[in-house]
């Protein structure tokens, strides 16, 4: 990599700091840059999670300690509007939304950019745990070194066309020697705690968040019943915003043997659970796709991820007529399969593209019947 | 890269007679000044003497002077102080009204907020962008017997020059005291007393001096109350020994100031219009916050369509020029100030902001650089390729 001005995404977290570290060590010239989500002032207590106002301090010292600019962005506008308002939406229509892949898509990387481009900058870097290879065919991306940090899944929204000028320094490295560079440059955010929570949720409890988001009374908050498959009505729920379908917590005891929850309707209200082997699925519908690399061929076995912290499993997938659009089937059941959360399609370690989960699929080997339809 | 400085409105580099002056004292009357030895009598001669050369400049009397630590200071102890010594002397009585131009700098209205938490009623006096107060408002708040009211004399966000006058003449009719924040009043006349209740509030480092002091005159007729105790400093009004340098420093600092005034003023104008020109040729509706207005000529602020304020002035800074968007203290905010909120009207938020402001020690040949990067920079990011990101697509939902 030639040396050229490379705009540095900082939240202030260790890994961030470490990325901007390590391309002003490879001679770069490096604009840190802390994008200002939203506004911190409606986060009552201290900013745990990254990008909060701490996080930009923090930025703002570790940038001066490495003798590079630093500049915040106010994206607060495009981010409520792409990734806050859509994960209310999604909580309201049913479905567990992921607003980290959302981010990367509409606005982080979008808007780094842009800004990026504007400022005269030949690429933008990252944090994330995920390698580019950038070779005379075009750029291609892959999951990170470190299994237990990679951070692929989140990143299937990326335009195909944005990969030449990404760089992810992070993504041949682990944890730990993240953390050890960090120690050894003296960064103050070395030893700063992982953010788990969602960054405009950082109490963790997303329910009373979706309070204060949506109408009062919204019927995702309101009280309904607990429904088998069968159509019997065997318990109330205090809101089905509550639930995530393969959740087992929070159903209240009283069943023959544990129950999980199998879809969630919003129309009735109605919060559907069942044994563990009703949530056995074979195949699911993605939409709002989007494809870094070729769709693969309908007879190739690749890889399909669907929760964060999930393995790839085997199965095929069928790209629809313009790609909006694809279809999979595993090669092995899969249990809770979530709408709303993202597939990701790989070939070993190659992200290849992704999409929304729309619909899935119970029923083994055949296209489309008695899918569970889902309210899309 | 040598860097273009254009925002001496921020803060400006320290004029060299200035610097030479305070050295002096550091060196040779560097005692307390209430000390009862010949080195504290050295130091208060020098504390004395800056104080008198302030007073003669500003029409006070020496003992109308106080030197305090800053301009934010300054406007807190001209507004908190004022209602304080009303608070104790008439206990008993509800406190009257404060009243403000809706221009001030956070120094200004942040205090009135601390008041308003107390139970003062707070009256906004709004300005156009001529300069020119409300006149029925004005009558109306006059009318209800304001405890102060505080008025910039030029707005630190656009370089607005408030008819201070106007404001002060009416005031004075009515008995009511007024406060004039002259912060960036470096280019015009400053409001003499001449036997009216005015206080004023100057800044020691945006006229070239050290920072960390700054005048506050109090007209004899006018009292107020410390808001520090712990000595008889300053008249009562300020505790604390003295800053005898910063005093020299500020009382050197505001002669230089009004001296160059007359000369400077006409090739200040001349450059800013350089600017102005050269930023409205890059790219089409260019806006000039309260361009028809009696503009201080050191200031301007201009509102840019489709450009974001932090990425120009990221790249202006690349391209070694400093300027801000205005007063903005709040880390990565980008929200507009109360003026050129006021004057771009209901969409200034779509607009970029840029506030160029010009110091002592510009000179032509630099402004004629920064005019020439302005226009590039400008011209690049109106002419981005990549579009921002889009509103709610339909197709995942």
């Amino acid at each position: 990599m030639k040396p050229s001005r490379i705009l540095a995404a900082m939240s202030g977290g260790v890994d961030s700091s470490v990325t901007a570290a390590l391309l002003v060590e490879a001679g770069h010239e490096v604009i840190g840059v802390t994008m200002k989500t939203f506004c911190y002032d409606e986060t009552a207590g201290p900013s745990r999670t990254c990008c909060g106002l701490d996080g930009i301090l923090d930025a703002r010292s570790v940038a001066d300690r490495l003798g590079i600019r630093h500049m915040v962005f106010d994206v607060e506008e495009e981010f409520t509007r792409d990734v806050i308002d859509d994960f209310v939406d999604e909580y309201a229509a049913g479905r567990t939304p992921n607003p980290c892949v959302r981010c990367n898509s509409n606005t982080k990387f979008r808007d780094l950019l842009r800004r990026g481009e504007a400022l005269g900058c030949d690429g933008i870097a990252t944090g994330h745990y995920v390698r580019v290879r950038h070779g005379a065919e075009g750029s291609t991306l892959h999951r990170g070194a470190d299994s237990g940090k990679d951070q692929a899944y989140f990143l299937w929204g990326l335009p195909a066309g944005m990969i030449p000028r990404l760089h992810f320094p992070l993504g041949g490295l682990t944890k730990p020697e993240v953390r050890a560079m960090a120690r050894e440059l003296g960064l103050v955010t070395a030893d700063k705690p992982e953010s788990q929570e969602i960054c405009f949720v950082p109490s963790g409890d997303y329910r009373e968040f979706l309070q204060q988001r949506l109408r009062p009374r919204h019927p995702a908050l309101e009280p309904g019943p607990l429904v088998t498959l069968e159509g019997d009505v065997v318990g109330r729920h205090d809101g089905y915003a509550g639930f995530t379908v393969g959740q087992r917590k929070g159903l209240g005891g009283g069943f023959p043997e544990p129950f999980y929850v199998l879809e969630i309707r919003p129309e009735g209200r109605e919060v559907v659970i069942g044994p563990k082997e009703a949530l056995e699925t074979h195949g699911l519908e993605a939409t709002g796709a989007n494809w870094i690399a070729s769709p693969p061929a309908p007879d190739e076995e690749v890889l399909v991820q669907i929760r964060h912290r999930g393995r790839g499993i085997p199965a095929r997938v069928e790209a629809s007529e313009g790609g909006a659009s694809w279809e999979c089937r595993f090669l092995e059941a899969e249990p809770a399969v979530t709408p709303g959360q993202s597939a990701v399609v790989f070939r070993g370690d190659q992200l290849l593209g992704g999409g929304r989960i729309a619909r899935i699929l119970r029923e083994e080997g055949s296209r489309t019947p008695e899918a569970a339809e889902l309210s899309a | 890269m040598t860097g273009i400085y254009l925002d001496h409105a921020a803060t400006t580099p320290m004029r060299p007679g200035v610097a030479a002056a305070m050295r002096q004292v550091e060196e040779e009357a560097w005692g307390n000044p209430s000390s009862p030895h010949q080195v504290g009598a050295r130091a208060r001669r020098a504390l004395t003497e800056a104080r008198a050369r302030v007073a003669a400049r500003l029409g006070y009397a020496p003992r109308e002077i106080h030197f305090v630590r800053g301009g934010t200071e300054a406007n807190n102890l001209a507004i908190l102080g004022r209602f304080a010594h009303l608070r104790t002397s008439a206990p008993d009585d509800p406190l009257p009204p404060f009243g403000l131009s809706a221009l001030e700098h956070s120094s200004v209205s942040a205090p009135a907020s601390h008041l308003e938490g107390q139970g003062v009623e707070l009256v906004r006096l709004p300005f156009d962008a001529m300069g020119r107060p409300d006149r029925s408002r004005l009558r109306q708040c006059l009318e209800r017997g304001p405890g102060l009211l505080s008025v910039q004399a030029v707005n630190s966000e656009c370089g607005l020059a408030l008819s201070v006058e106007e404001v002060l003449e009416a005031s004075a009719a009515a008995g009511v005291p007024v406060h004039v924040d002259g912060a960036q009043a470096l280019h015009m006349e400053l409001p003499k007393p001449s036997g009216r209740p005015l206080l004023l509030s100057l800044s020691g480092h945006k006229l070239g001096g050290p920072r960390g002091i700054a005048i506050l005159a109090v007209p004899s007729s006018v009292a107020l109350a410390p808001l520090l105790h712990g000595g008889p400093q300053e008249f009562g009004l300020r505790p604390g020994t003295e800053d005898v340098a910063g005093a020299v420093g500020v009382a050197q600092a505001l002669e230089e100031t009004m001296e160059a005034c007359a000369v400077r003023t006409g090739e200040l104008e001349t450059l800013r219009a350089l600017l102005e020109r050269r930023a409205m040729e890059a790219t089409e509706g260019v806006r000039i916050v309260a361009r028809e207005g009696p503009r201080s000529p050191h200031i301007v602020a201009l509102g840019l369509p489709g450009v974001e304020t932090e990425v120009l002035l990221g790249a202006l800074d690349l391209e070694g020029v400093a300027a801000s968007a205005g007063s903005a203290c709040r880390s990565g905010s980008s929200e507009p100030g109360p003026a050129v909120r006021t004057f771009l009207g209901p969409d200034a938020t779509t607009f970029g902001i840029l506030r160029l402001s010009l110091g002592w020690n510009t000179t032509p040949a630099e402004v004629e650089e920064a005019s020439g990067i302005l226009h590039r920079v400008l011209r690049r990011l109106t002419r981005s390729t990549i579009a921002p990101s889009p509103s709610k697509e339909g197709s995942s939902r």
